[in-house]
């Protein structure tokens, strides 16, 4: 069972389908703020978290230290801003019942790339927050241009045409109000789970499977994967897909000419049902 | 081994625009942020920004960005 459901769905079939997480009443509303760490305004990257002092101690592989960094930085994390892959289908549900939405430029890619402006419109904002995007001067630098529903659905559709993720993120959870499009290595929360060991990303509710029989071995998926899931197998001349790395994006299988890969729930694979 | 990367911010005017050295690492490990954080009601001025290491554990030490920056503000020593 995925933590955000059980405490957050309220009857929904997902927490992000329950429109009650992004509900103008939960904006700015913060949790405790829990362990006593604080971000670095001044570590660039949106990496204010994961600072030199945990790298080290990945480094020297202090697991005691790791474990207690990682902890405290999760906690942290999970209260106030973290992500979660969903599929474009979800993606797609969503944006019927958020409004407003908006286009804004990415702030990942700015810190990793210095990536200008205009070819940096990939982050979407949605909900009551976008009212006030002028309060963020730095988050909202390339300025933000909002879309009717039709248009954003073009808007993510077209980016997971590019090969890019799709992440709903919080800002003071539950309250969801980011639709990211993502792809490592440009990605912090992507880059910060899969190299660092810290679950700024959540896994999505499905697992991508390789059906042998239908796999023609073209290899026309392996590029989309964006977790390091996905290989391609030399003896097998087949895709291979490691199910406890994939995080059910869906992005090989809509690119799958013989749509061999299919996505199947997590919760009906016993040993991935928490697997996050 | 981690490196030490040292950016010399008074020899980097303009990082926003200049990004040569996040360009070119292939594997990513520079960041650029500013050094008033995400400020509310207040535009962030170019000068502002700058550059540093974030990713260290994925540094080769190849120096493409020391030979990349045009005011040979960047050091890394490993």
């Amino acid at each position: 069972m995925c933590q955000w459901c059980d405490k957050y769905a309220e009857g929904y079939s997902r927490w992000y389908f329950n429109p009650a997480n992004y509900a103008r009443k939960l904006y700015k509303i913060r949790k405790d703020e829990g362990p006593e760490i604080q971000p670095d305004p001044i570590v660039p990257g949106g990496m204010s978290l994961v600072t030199r002092d945990f790298i080290e101690a990945l480094d020297r592989k202090d697991h005691e230290a790791i474990a207690k960094k990682r902890h405290d930085i999760e906690q942290l994390a999970w209260r106030v801003h973290f992500g979660q892959v969903v599929t474009l289908e979800d993606t797609l549900k969503v944006i019927d019942f958020i409004y407003p939405i908006a286009l804004m430029t990415c702030a990942c890619r700015r810190s990793m790339l210095g990536l200008p402006d205009k070819e940096n419109f990939t982050c979407m904002g949605m909900g009551p927050g976008m009212y006030k995007w002028e309060r963020w001067p730095e988050t909202y630098r390339g300025g933000i241009q909002f879309l009717t529903p039709d248009e954003a659905k073009d808007a993510v559709t077209k980016m997971n045409e590019r090969g890019l993720v799709q992440t709903l993120f919080t800002f003071g959870t539950p309250y969801l109000g980011g639709i990211c499009n993502c792809d490592y290595p440009d990605c912090s929360a992507i880059r910060t789970t899969i190299d660092h060991g810290v679950q700024f990303l959540w896994k999505g509710h499905h697992v991508a499977k390789v059906d042998n029989d239908l796999c023609s071995g073209c290899a026309s998926c392996i590029h989309r994967c964006q977790f390091k899931a996905l290989s391609f197998s030399a003896t097998q001349e087949k895709a291979y897909i490691d199910q406890f790395q994939c995080f059910g994006c869906g992005l090989c299988a809509t690119e799958c000419p013989q749509e061999a890969i299919s996505l199947v729930e997590r919760s009906s694979l016993p040993a991935l049902a928490n697997v996050w | 081994m981690l490196p030490t990367i040292t950016v010399d911010d008074k020899k980097c005017p303009d990082p926003l625009n200049c990004r040569k050295c996040l360009q070119i690492c292939p594997t990513h490990v520079l960041g650029m942020g500013t050094r008033v954080g995400p400020r509310k009601f207040k535009e962030i001025d170019n000068d502002q920004f700058l550059v540093a290491g974030v990713r260290f554990e994925k540094c080769s030490g190849c120096m493409d960005c020391v030979k990349a920056c045009p005011h040979n503000a960047i050091q890394v020593t490993l």
